[in-house]
């Protein structure tokens, strides 16, 4: 309708008189059932209208330890990158994370699920007027009488899709063989490209970070907007932003084609 | 409708009905309604008498009508914060798309506020949208939009008037914290066939209304579609040419005279929005309303009204993606019983008691599908109350100067079974589940709201006024999205959801100049609300069972200072309206639980509208509406979390929006008015000088420089033209 035409043709760009929260710590950091090492990044937010690269934090004390009484000191590999040295990952297992910073201690906990396969991954067309993108989808059997979350990485041609984040927990799909699309707003995948989707079973806390994460973000659009957009709750205690993931990694590769 | 003779002055109630007591004589009677014209009538009182009036319709007439001293209503009625529009008044004010509206119209008066920019929605005194209690003709209307909120679901070909209560409600009505809007469809012409019509860009009108048995009763029936769609089949894209957007509405009402002390009405709503994406996507939703009324008058004095009420909102959804196929759909549904009673027991006291019941059901959502989808079927438990009031009210008048209403409205929300009702945690897990049978009460809220309002007459242009108003609400909206949504839930109290509770008291100064061409009112408020509702990050609001686990409960307040100057008759007419106000919330789960401004919260807004009759063929019109920003929550920086950049936010609400301001203008050119038919065609310009006002501002990466972040603006309306040709034979 009229509306909706006239809204395409004002969009706009504006400088917003913005304030500066000052730099948080944002730790994240994950173990999966993949062969090792596994990484845990500490860096600070800055602000708005700065270059998106972020001050790492160096000489941090980084330790995990899982319930089964394994225990890992991780080494600084570069300038706020922390990387594992002898853990290896387990479905079923309990892994703390402990982060040291000048005073200040983190610490978080997260239990890796058990891993879901994931048969094939096809493509398909979708979208609404008329703007109809090709969007991947992955084939899966979800477990029934268990609650199971997934969160999913689209790389295209070898880099990763950041637009959109894909998570999907199965509240109304229990039990299901599930074919649901990623749905990706902007047309982001054509045919012939080299597409890997790399699915996470990941825990309840993580699922509630990457939702509430997606709810927060404009998700394009004048009417997509959240009433009032917070910070998702981290599983990270002491405030810090980011989180600390669990999770089994299954993945399939395919290249872009539609019948 | 006033009714006014030289000793004696008497307004009717909505229904007409009016008493006056005077010793036998010969009086003059001087009958006078807003937008209508006034009438004299010269009465012999022997004996009690019935006198049945009409008035005639017109604008025309109003120009040439004589003042009279009825029309200080606003100085005299004891009940302050009442706005009262008629069609006829709002017909020359320009709106968006040309389709004159009532509820957008509304928002240009002080202490309601706009949702968005060409949004029918409005917030009053600071109270949420789901807070304002829409009746048409007595029945509630949980969605009054249509097509996301730029159309009202009021048709104004069937409406006769609004009334708002802002706050300050009469005992008679119930259910709603921050205001009461009570619309009244035409009644229909009983004397004579009339059909009348409109065709605009975007929709089309048709009304029909004419007597059943002539002076007696009457009929109407008024029918609206949009069109957007037609233009969409148009285009050769076959994924366009397969969407639709559209909507319909027709209201209809019968209106028979049994004898002379027996009315019977019966009035109908039903509109459906829909909106579908090729065969991908699909929502379907609207109103249903259904009114029986019968008005009995016992003797002279005294006055009833039964009425037969039915309600329900639902929307459906259905989704084809892949071999994904599912539908879902939800409705909340009212049975509602009202009887009224009017008592005039003399010229300087009334009296009004009555009850009300309301069976509320709702289907929170059932979620159909097919074996291949990726979703299971699932059907949410219906949720069902007992809504229960009696009330009564008195309004006295003392000395000739001091007029009082007072009144108590006393409540009764009863939770009923069956279903399972769960107990959460802090953390919102179910710690425990009660299972309760059909027809078992499962809780039990009962309030008092004492309503009370005064006004004192220092002479006849100048009153003070002052009222106390309580009032509570046991359903509540849950929407987390800033625009008006159809598949938003409304929850009703339960074991986890208490009712919300309305304190406000207000303070006015009103005060007429001119033989009351001129009106001028001052109004300051104060509002405490209790139990009120936000959700929480990432709250799960659809199909979900446990949907009371995902909000948090607070308290709010605002306070105001609203003026309004109108003048209200001659050639040039219209109004300047001014509020000053703050609406703030508080929750221990947000900001560390100290006060923050609400979402709808404005500092400054400024209405001005101006209708000037240029001469016999033209009317032109403008309005110019400011506001300051709402508050906002805009990020404080910037990290990165998975690759993908991430924005900080520190506390709600702690920014502000653009102001916002825009100048409408209209001009209506009257064709040859003729005995058999009347024309005119409408012109407008909404937005004249084009200001981008921003609807959104959203945030991302910079797809131009992936090193940096931007801000973008969305605006919805610029420069919107519109066209219509009204006709009336």
């Amino acid at each position: 309708m009229t509306g909706v035409v006239w809204l395409c043709s004002c969009k706009k760009e504006v400088h917003l008189d913005l304030d500066n929260a000052g730099e948080h710590i944002v730790i994240e950091g994950s173990v999966t059932d993949a062969a090792g090492p596994y990484t845990v990044t500490i860096n600070r937010s800055v602000d708005f209208y700065a270059d998106n690269s972020y001050p790492p934090v160096s000489g941090a004390a980084v330790r995990i330890v899982d319930n089964e009484g394994h225990s890992d000191s991780l080494i600084e590999a570069s300038p706020g990158v922390y990387t594992t040295t002898t853990l290896q990952g387990k479905p079923g297992v309990t892994y703390t994370l402990s982060v040291q910073v000048q005073d200040t201690l983190y610490t978080a906990v997260s239990t890796m699920p058990f891993p879901v396969a994931l048969d094939s991954i096809t493509f398909r067309k979708a979208g609404a007027f008329g703007n109809k993108n090709i969007r991947v989808v992955p084939h899966y059997q979800d477990p029934p009488g268990i609650k199971n979350y997934y969160l999913f990485n689209e790389y295209i041609n070898g880099l990763l899709e950041t637009k959109d984040i894909f998570v999907f927990d199965d509240r109304l799909s229990d039990g299901k063989y599930i074919t649901r699309d990623l749905r990706t707003q902007d047309d982001v995948m054509h045919e012939g490209d080299a597409v890997e989707v790399q699915m996470y079973c990941i825990d309840e806390p993580i699922f509630n970070y990457f939702n509430e994460l997606d709810g927060s973000g404009s998700r394009g659009g004048a009417f997509n907007t959240a009433a009032s957009p917070a910070n998702p709750g981290s599983n990270i205690s002491n405030d810090a932003l980011g989180y600390f993931s669990a999770h089994t990694i299954r993945a399939r590769k395919a290249i872009v084609h539609i019948e | 409708m006033l009714v006014e003779s030289p000793n004696a002055a008497a307004v009717s109630n909505a229904y007409g009905f009016y008493s006056i007591s005077a010793v036998a004589g010969r009086y003059t009677m001087v009958v006078s309604f807003s937008g209508y014209a006034s009438d004299s009538i010269a009465v012999d009182l022997k004996k009690d008498t019935t006198l049945s009036i009409t008035l005639e319709a017109g604008v025309r007439q109003l120009q040439e009508a004589v003042v009279t001293a009825g029309r200080n209503n606003n100085v005299s009625r004891p009940l302050m914060g009442v706005q009262k529009l008629s069609i006829n008044e709002i017909k020359d004010v320009p709106v968006i798309f040309g389709e004159k509206d009532i509820l957008k119209t509304l928002q240009l008066l002080p202490g309601v506020q706009s949702a968005g920019d060409g949004n029918s929605g409005f917030f009053v005194r600071g109270g949420n949208t789901d807070q304002n209690l829409i009746l048409l003709d007595e029945a509630t209307v949980y969605n009054p939009s249509h097509l996301l909120g730029f159309f009202s679901t009021f048709n104004s070909d069937a409406i006769k008037d609004v009334t708002l209560y802002k706050g300050a409600t009469p005992a008679e009505y119930g259910g709603r914290l921050s205001s009461v809007l009570d619309v009244k469809m035409n009644d229909g012409n009983n004397k004579e066939y009339h059909a009348s019509g409109g065709i605009g860009l975007i929709s089309s009108r048709l009304n029909i209304e004419g007597p059943i048995e002539k002076d007696k009763s009457s009929f109407i029936v008024s029918a609206r579609r949009t069109y957007a769609d037609v233009f969409l089949k148009l285009s050769k894209d076959t994924s366009t040419n397969q969407n639709s957007l559209y909507f319909y509405d027709i209201n209809a009402k019968a209106n028979l005279r049994l004898s002379d002390r027996d009315h019977l009405y019966f009035s109908g709503y039903f509109g459906k929005d829909n909106l579908s994406f090729g065969n991908t996507f699909g929502i379907d939703y609207g109103n249903a309303t259904g009114t029986i009324r019968w008005n009995h008058i016992f003797n002279s004095r005294l006055f009833s009204n039964t009425s037969l009420i039915y309600s329900k909102y639902n929307y459906d959804i259905t989704i084809n993606s892949g071999n994904n196929n599912i539908g879902i759909t939800s409705y909340i549904q009212d049975l509602h019983f009202k009887e009224d009673m009017q008592y005039y027991a003399n010229a300087s006291n009334k009296i009004n008691f009555g009850i009300d019941v309301i069976d509320h059901t709702t289907s929170p959502g059932v979620i159909s599908a097919t074996e291949t989808s990726s979703f299971n079927p699932l059907a949410l438990q219906n949720k069902h109350a007992l809504e229960s009031a009696v009330y009564f009210s008195h309004d006295l008048s003392l000395f000739r100067r001091i007029n009082i209403n007072y009144g108590l409205r006393a409540t009764d929300f009863a939770v009923m079974g069956p279903g399972d009702f769960y107990t959460y945690d802090k953390e919102g897990n179910a710690v425990d589940t009660a299972v309760y049978a059909g027809g078992k009460v499962v809780k039990n809220y009962f309030n008092l709201e004492p309503r009370f309002s005064a006004s004192y007459k220092f002479n006849n242009s100048n009153s003070v006024k002052v009222a106390y108003t309580r009032t509570t609400q046991n359903l509540h909206l849950l929407s987390n999205s800033t625009s008006a949504n159809p598949t938003d839930v409304w929850i009703p109290s339960s074991n986890n959801v208490r009712p919300e509770i309305g304190d406000q008291v207000s303070v006015g100064y009103y005060r007429n100049f001119s033989d009351n061409k001129y009106e001028f009112s001052s109004e300051v408020y104060y509002r405490n609300m209790q139990n009120q509702i936000d959700y929480k990050n990432g709250a799960q609001l659809i199909a979900n069972e446990n949907v009371e686990s995902q909000v948090v409960f607070g308290k709010g307040r605002s306070y105001g200072w609203e003026l309004f100057f109108k003048k209200k008759y001659g050639k040039f007419n219209g109004w300047v309206s001014y509020t000053l106000a703050r609406t703030e919330r508080q929750f221990s789960e947000i900001n560390q639980g100290s006060w923050f401004p609400a979402n709808q919260d404005r500092t400054h807004n400024l209405s001005i509208v101006g209708i000037w009759k240029a001469g016999k063929k033209w009317t032109l019109s403008a309005d110019f509406t400011y506001y300051s920003g709402n508050a906002v929550t805009w990020p404080s920086g910037k990290y990165e979390v998975n690759g993908q950049v991430a924005f900080l936010y520190a506390n709600r609400n702690t920014y502000r929006m653009p102001a916002y301001h825009r100048l409408d203008v209209g001009a209506t050119l009257q064709g040859k008015k003729t005995k058999k038919f009347d024309s005119n065609w409408n012109f407008s310009i909404y937005n004249l000088y084009g200001r981008e006002n921003p609807y959104s501002i959203t945030f991302e990466q910079d797809p131009d420089n992936p090193a940096k972040t931007r801000a973008l603006q969305y605006a919805l309306f610029r420069w919107v033209p519109s066209i219509t040709y009204n006709f009336k034979f």
